[in-house]
């Protein structure tokens, strides 16, 4: 009877949050749910009419058994914190926006925005989709922010409070200036070419629009103004201050044509002699905002850039002098005061330890997964996370002051220093520049016997037409649609401009843990005779036990088989496990801590393989075996590695030991193997890295202890399970499911700047059209007026496909 | 004189574009169109406007 | 019948949201008058359209022949169709969209009893021959004033409602709607600038060439923004909830609406290619329309693309069926709509039938489609229960798709063999069908198959219209449609308010400003062009009309003439060959309105003067196929039997003269003398003729068929520069520089 009990199981899933109930079934009105967390949910929702939640979209919710550490909100009580979170206040109106990463349907959307039927304190929330952010506006008497953060996770909303949160807030938003200059040129473009039509057409019957020509004339100009200050006035800015500095970049030369352009029409209207080219004018600004906008694209979900404060938790429980606990915000954390920290809790401060030994887990800083025992009184660094019970110590270094934060102050993270990246076209920029004064100044005085007049209007030809517009837009729409295809196969740039460093890359750097191998799995195999259904059940409880990593990775490999209550329970850490579970005596550990408890004392000998860590188990002193663990390498490991070795110079550095050494001696040679490396230490490696050979340095890391290799490599990849989930600094965020793609993403980053080189060589060869026109003093301006738009768009198609077609090719999906 | 008229218009939208972007409506380019989804269903559940409805 | 509660404020209720109630009776009132109207307007088109292939169908009653139905067809199906249409669905949308109420249910109500007299007002002046003459714009100028009045009321009464709106973001079917209302307020009150002579009658103020540009511009924007915006604005809308489906990019929809605004407004001159306009306002009107593919087609793959994913709703929901069906035929229409701006393209395809095929393909699938669709979304849900029949929703569906297709391709296969027959050229250079009646002949079976397609869309509206009344009685309206939301919190945040920004948060305040600086703006542009001698050059030769050819082009606008004639003849050799010499620009200085007209039925009449005897056009008027055996133009014996209305000639000449035409000051109390001395020597001649009476009616100068013929032999004939048409009038001096005298 009991295996259909264990079928009906499979099929029932939670009415909340959809997956299949596995432990226990939880009823109510009829209606099955996974945990009594979700029941909670669907009662506070039905209780405050809110049941549209689940009709909108099927089983919305977010199940409530996993979300591990329910951390306390009492720190929001404290109104500093409030006013560093909330985004302004006013009179008792408090506005304040929250990022939810649990946001993902139009359920979640509607829940959230009729929060007031929840809590009649909230006046307004609105939700901003993309951004995943929650933007609350509620008055301070009827509910504080506490119980709002409370009443959120209650419903399986949980808002995540960063430190890094407190001190900075989400700047205004930059492009809508963007939109508007856009929206200028747009506007002026059009009507020019509207009113710049009789010129191009009748031109022969000037007399006859004689009385036309100067009010059409009139009206470009005006329309026109507003273009010239307004909307291109970023680029006259930079330029401006590019040539301040003496150096040249792209913007100098589009200035340059830009102000002949207006100074040529503006005279050639007044004199009566020509048309002007405004159209022409406009239409430039016009396509170089369109670039602009496509540039500087970001994904607003992901935030690349975090400092060591994004790390840590925002509130630890302090204990004062009578013993009493209330939870503070970290960076009001002082020398001397008592921390109790719990399991799983991460320790934000340089502390001696109070109580008897705790176990600290520093897998975060060296990537090394054993936890460390530590004794009364020794020192605890920053960043470690207690693991079993929880352990009071007492701080010594300011959380600013503290070991983990020294790795932050390194060179290689002050924003000042930040790698200025030179693209290639403002390595061309100069040249070109130079070449087009060159080219016009030549040609004036070529014509220059046949009259001055004739000249002037050469130069300026050929300032208007050297205009690089077609050079200034090649490089933002390539990678722009480049951007766009890496985020459909899993890898999210943070810029354009730092695609150039992914196409030449000349080393590739991987981090160990989490990154080659796959972080929770891993690969048990059981050695011995074998185990009989009983025995696996009776180790599964009694593992399930302990929060030693390997035993849970062993209770996860027998998870199938049923559990069996455990009565008596001893854990001697980096020893074993002790129990008395259903009449039988069990034993889990290292060889050595069972060896002691065999009756008969005989463990067969077997030779000791260095990379696997082994678990031995005896029930009743009877040894049945013992289990190896070896860290399970991701999919598609060894055909990447094999494939980089032959392109790149490949290195590994990792801060775990040396166990899975020979194993990994395959793919890397001897050399290039470093482990127990400090996160210092990698930094450094890093840095003489990209001093020794030429090519650029690409890393790929997971955990904390990369976050400054990866901060001063050319190019750091941040690997992450889901995206929504919590990453370390980075150039671009990399979907664990998608590594073995890296060395594809390579060639079509390599790809792409093949693709601007040629644009750059087609927006050259329209230049060097155009100037042939301008030189022999022909350019009118139907000419003009054809060539630029035309050159423009061209080069933003040809880019744009290119850039697909290499994707179909090299098998990247296109489409979302 | 068409063309005043014409322009005329085109300037009163570039007016409301410049106030449409002032004013944020563009900040958020994603949230509203599902926004319109959530007419209030509450009416099919138990309580609507009886005062009118002759209870059937 | 009003209870309290309809006009009950917005309770404010303690718990921070505000309950409202949603005002569907006014919508239900739109529903039905949308309906009503429909099927008049849809009876109507079938009746002209059938008497195109029996003209004695109907009998030969003045207030029913064709000239004067064909304006009743196209107002009552754009403005009390397609018009209710709009204002049902926005009255139902925008109060969602914005949670809250419309403003004033006072106002909605006006605006409902006003559109509907306004209606009513066209369905009584227009079989009488009060028309304008000017497309989409016949109406006489007090019920112009009528339909700005009720639209300035429309306009109120939405924009208070999205000033008062609890949602902050305004969707953008919200846009389509402020930019429907702005500009029809503008395109109308400029298209509608008209001298009044007497009570129903009045001359617009421009005159041939601009008075066409005005029109057409008029014209294209009143589809444009009459027939399209708030529809998109409605797709916008009903397209994510019938599919409960967020719409597919909600930035594209953005840039589709700001694009299609800026390029809709410059696209007008297309319908006047190779017409006498200046060459560069034709090639600006190509150019444009060109691009306004992009944002059309932007438009309809946003919609369609919404539907991805909730394909399997479109098989059962019929309002699903016709949005899908409607927007691909957008899509159409849009794609043809450029095309046929082209030049070439042009050529063959203007005052052709094609071009009635592009206009129906738009109006049957797209403003019928989407309306039948909200028809079908909005009812069950205003009346809570479910739609009566599916069956019969789909059959209706089929019916109408069916019945677009009838009528669409055979007006195309028509217009294009019609248009090529104009043209044809046999060997050694003659016309192959010299005789244009010929060409007319060829094409009657297509006018049959339309005539069915018709019937088959009206029998789909029937069904339509069953189903509804069906589903109204199987449940009843819910007045008061609850809602509750929160009020708006100002949002300012919280940076000093410069005044600047302060303005921004005011957009009343701010449109008000901005109309002011764009007047000045406005004013600048317009006083060049006033100043400026128009840009037509003037022959010295054409002069304006004397009175009884007055009077016979009133007649001619009032019977609706330029339905089926063109008056303008292009640059084209087939034209040239078969008409004579092209039409200039000079020619229509005095023509208030102009006559070019949009078809060509029946042929072009610009070069008509002396082409015939007076006794042809005599017994052609009174039965056109004893002169042309096989024509299928109607007959007009009242022309013969009804007097001529002598008594309001000097207003009307006071009037022409406001407009601009140079008659001498105090030429009105001689014009009836000079209207009366001209008419007898008509009739003189004619009775020399041996035509004392026709068919036992007696041939007297009073009636209309004098001035008529007057109009007739007048037409064209001024370009050959060799008579002076006040020559033997009793009138001393008519014109004011008229040096010859």
């Amino acid at each position: 009877m009991q295996t259909t009990e264990i079928l009906i199981h499979k099929e029932t899933t939670c009415y909340h949050c959809g997956e299949a109930c596995l432990e226990e079934i939880v009823k109510l009105d009829e209606k099955t749910f996974c945990c009594t967390g979700c029941k909670l949910v669907y009662e506070i929702l039905s209780e405050n009419e809110l049941n549209t939640y689940y009709c909108l979209e099927d089983q919305p919710g977010i199940s409530l058994k996993k979300n591990r550490h329910r951390g306390g909100f009492d720190f929001l009580d404290d109104p500093a914190v409030v006013e560093q979170i909330a985004d302004f206040m006013q009179g008792e109106t408090v506005h304040v926006s929250l990022s939810i990463p649990n946001i993902h349907c139009t359920s979640c959307v509607w829940l959230l925005e009729n929060l007031y039927k929840l809590d009649s304190g909230i006046k307004n929330s609105r939700v901003n989709f993309l951004k995943r952010e929650l933007s609350i506006s509620y008055n301070r008497k009827e509910t504080s922010l506490r119980s709002i953060a409370e009443l959120l996770s209650s419903i399986g909303y949980e808002p995540e409070l960063r430190l890094e949160k407190l001190d900075q807030k989400s700047g205004l938003f930059p492009n809508r200036r963007l939109w508007l200059k856009l929206g200028v040129a747009g506007f002026a473009f059009g009507n020019i070419m509207l009113f710049s039509f009789p010129e191009y057409l009748s031109g022969s019957t000037l007399d006859s629009q004689g009385a036309y020509h100067i009010f059409f004339g009139i009206l470009n100009i005006a329309l026109a103004l507003p273009v010239l200050f307004y909307s291109s006035s970023d680029y006259l800015k930079s330029a401006w201050a590019a040539i301040k500095q003496g150096g040249i970049n792209l913007d100098v030369p589009i200035s340059i044509g830009i102000l002949a352009l207006f100074l040529r029409s503006v005279y050639e209207i007044v004199s009566g002699t020509g048309a002007g080219y405004m159209d022409s004018f406009t239409g430039l600004i016009f396509f170089l905002l369109i670039g602009r906008i496509v540039q500087n694209k970001t994904y607003e979900r992901l935030s690349f850039d975090r400092d060591y404060k994004s790390y840590l938790p925002i509130s630890i429980t302090v204990v004062d002098s009578g013993g009493s606990t209330k939870t503070v915000s970290i960076d009001k954390l002082k020398e001397g005061d008592r921390m109790l920290v719990r399991n799983q809790e991460l320790i934000p401060a340089d502390s001696l330890l109070l109580s008897e030994k705790a176990f600290v887990d520093y897998s975060f800083i060296t990537g090394e997964s054993d936890p460390v025992e530590i004794q009364k009184g020794d020192r605890i660094y920053a960043g470690g996370k207690i693991m079993g019970t929880s352990a009071e110590m007492s701080i010594i270094k300011e959380v600013s002051g503290s070991y983990i934060t020294k790795l932050w102050n390194d060179a290689a993270f002050d924003p000042a220093q930040k790698k200025n990246i030179t693209t290639l076209a403002d390595r061309i920029s100069p040249h070109f520049t130079l070449a087009v004064i060159g080219i016009s100044v030549t040609s004036g005085f070529l014509w220059l016997p046949y009259g001055s007049d004739m000249a002037i209007s050469v130069f300026t030809a050929v300032l208007i037409i050297a205009c690089p517009c077609a050079l200034a837009l090649s490089s933002p729409f390539t990678l722009g649609s480049a951007l766009n295809i890496f985020s459909r196969n899993g890898l999210y740039i943070k810029s354009t401009d730092v695609v150039e460093n992914l196409a030449k890359a000349g080393s590739v750097v991987f981090d160990k843990t989490g990154t080659l191998t796959q972080a929770d799995s891993a690969e048990v195999t059981f050695r011995g005779n074998l185990l009989s259904a009983s025995d696996a059940s009776l180790i599964k409880s009694v593992c399930r036990q302990s929060t030693h990593p390997l035993s849970q990775k062993i209770a996860d490999h027998l998870d199938s088989y049923p559990k069996v209550p455990v009565r008596l329970f001893d854990e001697i850490l980096n020893k074993g496990i002790k129990s008395e579970t259903a009449g039988r005596q069990v034993v889990i550990g290292s060889p050595e801590f069972v060896k002691g408890f065999l009756k008969n004392g005989s463990i067969k000998k077997v030779k000791y393989k260095r990379s696997v860590s082994q678990v031995d188990v005896a029930v009743d002193g009877e040894w049945l075996g013992w289990f190896e663990i070896t860290g399970k390498y991701r999919s598609g490991i060894r055909e990447l590695l094999n494939y980089l070795k032959t392109r790149f110079s490949i290195f590994l550095i990792s801060g775990d030991n040396d166990t899975q050494k020979e194993h990994l001696a395959t793919f890397f040679d001897e050399d290039s193997l470093r482990f127990q490396q400090t996160p210092q230490e990698k930094l450094e490696f890093i840095k003489n890295l990209q001093k020794q050979n030429d090519g650029r340095v690409v890393m790929i890391g997971d955990g904390l202890n990369d976050a400054g290799a990866l901060q001063q490599s050319d190019f750091g990849i941040a690997l992450t399970e889901n995206i929504s989930s919590f990453t370390p600094a980075c150039d671009a965020i990399l979907d664990s499911s998608s590594l073995n793609r890296l060395d594809t993403f390579i060639n079509f980053a390599r790809k792409s700047i093949n693709i601007i080189k040629y644009s750059f060589g087609l927006s050259l060869a329209y230049n060097v059209i155009g100037l042939s026109f301008a030189v022999a003093g022909k350019l009118t301006p139907l000419v003009a007026a054809i060539i630029m738009p035309v050159s423009s768009i061209s080069i933003m198609i040809f880019t744009t496909t290119a850039t697909w077609l290499t994707a179909k090719r090299m098998g990247m999906n296109q489409w979302k | 004189m068409l063309i005043g008229f014409s322009l005329f218009v085109a300037l009163i939208f570039l007016g409301l574009f410049f106030w449409a972007v002032r004013d944020g409506q563009y900040d958020d380019a994603h949230t509203p169109a599902m926004r319109i989804l959530f007419d209030n269903k509450e009416t099919d559940s138990k309580e609507t406007d009886t005062s009118k409805r002759t209870d059937d | 019948m009003e209870t309290e509660l309809l006009h009950q404020p917005e309770k404010k209720e303690a718990v921070g949201k505000d309950t409202f109630y949603y005002d569907n009776k006014i919508v239900r009132q739109f529903g039905i008058a949308t309906v009503f109207w429909g099927i008049i307007g849809f009876l109507v088109g079938l009746t002209i359209a059938i008497k195109l292939i029996y003209p004695g169908f109907l009998g030969m009653i003045p207030e029913l022949s064709y000239g004067r139905l064909r304006p009743l067809h196209t107002n009552a199906v754009v403005f009390a169709f397609a018009g209710n249409a709009i204002f049902y669905g926005i009255y139902y949308s925008l109060p969602r969209l914005c949670k809250t109420p419309m403003w004033s249910h006072l106002l909605s109500k006006i605006n409902f009893w006003g559109w509907q007299a306004i209606i009513l007002s066209a369905v009584i002046t227009l079989p009488l021959g009060f028309t304008t003459s000017k497309e989409y714009a016949e109406l006489e100028w007090p019920i112009d004033i009528a339909i700005t009045v009720i639209w300035v009321v429309f306009g109120v009464n939405m924009l208070m409602t999205i000033w008062k709106r609890r949602e902050k973001h305004m969707y953008v079917a919200i846009w389509f709607y402020i930019a429907t209302f702005v500009t029809v307020a503008v395109l109308h009150i400029v298209n509608s600038v008209e001298i009044p002579a007497t009570f129903l009658k009045s001359y617009p103020v421009y005159a041939g060439v601009q008075d066409a540009l005005v029109q057409w511009w008029y014209g294209h924007n009143a589809v444009a923004f009459f027939l399209t915006t708030p529809f998109l604005g409605i797709m916008y809308y009903f397209i994510p909830k019938a599919a409960n489906r967020p719409i597919f990019s909600y930035r594209l929809s953005i840039v589709h609406f700001w694009s299609l605004i800026f390029i809709y407004i410059w696209a007008g001159p297309h319908h006047l290619l190779y017409t006498a306009l200046p060459g560069w306002t034709q090639a600006l009107g190509t150019v444009f329309s060109l691009m306004l593919i992009a944002p059309s087609w932007g438009g309809m793959l946003n919609g369609l693309l919404t539907l991805r994913g909730a394909w399997d709703k479109v098989r059962e929901d019929p309002a699903l069926k016709f949005l899908v069906v409607g927007i691909t035929a957008y899509g159409m229409a849009t794609f043809e709509g450029p095309m046929l701006s082209i030049g070439n393209v042009n050529a063959v395809a203007h005052y052709s039938d094609y071009i009635i095929g592009h206009v129906h393909l738009g109006a049957l699938l797209w403003n019928g489609g989407l309306t039948f669709a909200m028809l079908y979304y909005i009812t069950p849900r205003i009346y809570k229960t479910k739609l009566y029949s599916m069956k019969l929703a789909n059959a209706h569906f089929w019916f109408a798709t069916m019945g677009a297709i009838f009528y669409v391709i055979p007006m195309y296969w028509g217009g294009i063999t019609q248009s090529l027959m104009w043209k044809e050229f046999t060997a050694d250079g003659l016309l192959q069908y010299p005789n244009f009646l010929e060409t007319v002949e060829q094409i009657i079976p297509m006018y049959a198959l339309r005539a069915i397609g018709g019937t088959l869309f009206i029998t789909g509206a029937g069904f339509a219209v069953y189903n509804l009344y069906k589903t109204a009685k199987s449940g009843n309206l819910v007045e008061q449609e609850k809602d509750q939301a929160q009020p708006l919190v100002a949002s300012t945040n919280g940076a000093k308010e410069k005044w600047h920004r302060r303005l921004e948060s005011r957009p009343l305040q701010l449109t008000a400003l901005t109309l002011v600086v764009i007047s000045i703006g406005g004013i600048i542009e317009y006083v060049p062009t006033a100043l400026v001698d128009s840009n037509v050059p003037t022959i010295s030769s054409v002069k304006p009309y004397t009175p009884l050819e007055v009077e016979g082009r009133d007649i001619y606008i009032a019977e609706g003439c330029v339905g089926c004639h063109s008056q303008m003849i292009r640059p084209f050799r087939s034209e040239t060959e078969r008409y004579g010499e092209y039409s200039k620009a000079g020619e229509f200085v005095y023509d208030h309105p102009f006559l070019w007209g949009s078809k060509r039925t029946g042929p072009d009449l610009h070069r008509l003067g002396g082409k015939y005897s007076d006794s042809w056009h005599l017994r052609h008027m009174h039965d056109p196929t004893s002169t042309s055996p096989g024509s299928i133009m109607p007959a007009y014996p009242w022309l013969l039997t009804q007097d001529m209305d002598q008594s309001s000639i000097g207003s009307r000449i006071k009037a022409l003269r406001r407009v601009g035409v140079p008659y001498r000051e105090g030429y009105e109390d001689e014009a009836l003398a000079d209207l009366q001395a001209q008419s007898e020597e008509i009739t003189k001649d004619l009775h020399d003729s041996g035509f004392e009476q026709l068919d036992g009616i007696e041939i007297s100068s009073e009636k209309k068929i004098i001035a008529i013929i007057a109009y007739m032999q007048r037409l064209g004939i001024d370009i050959k520069g060799n008579n002076d048409p006040f020559e033997n009038l009793p009138s001393s001096q008519a014109l004011v520089n008229d040096e010859n005298e």
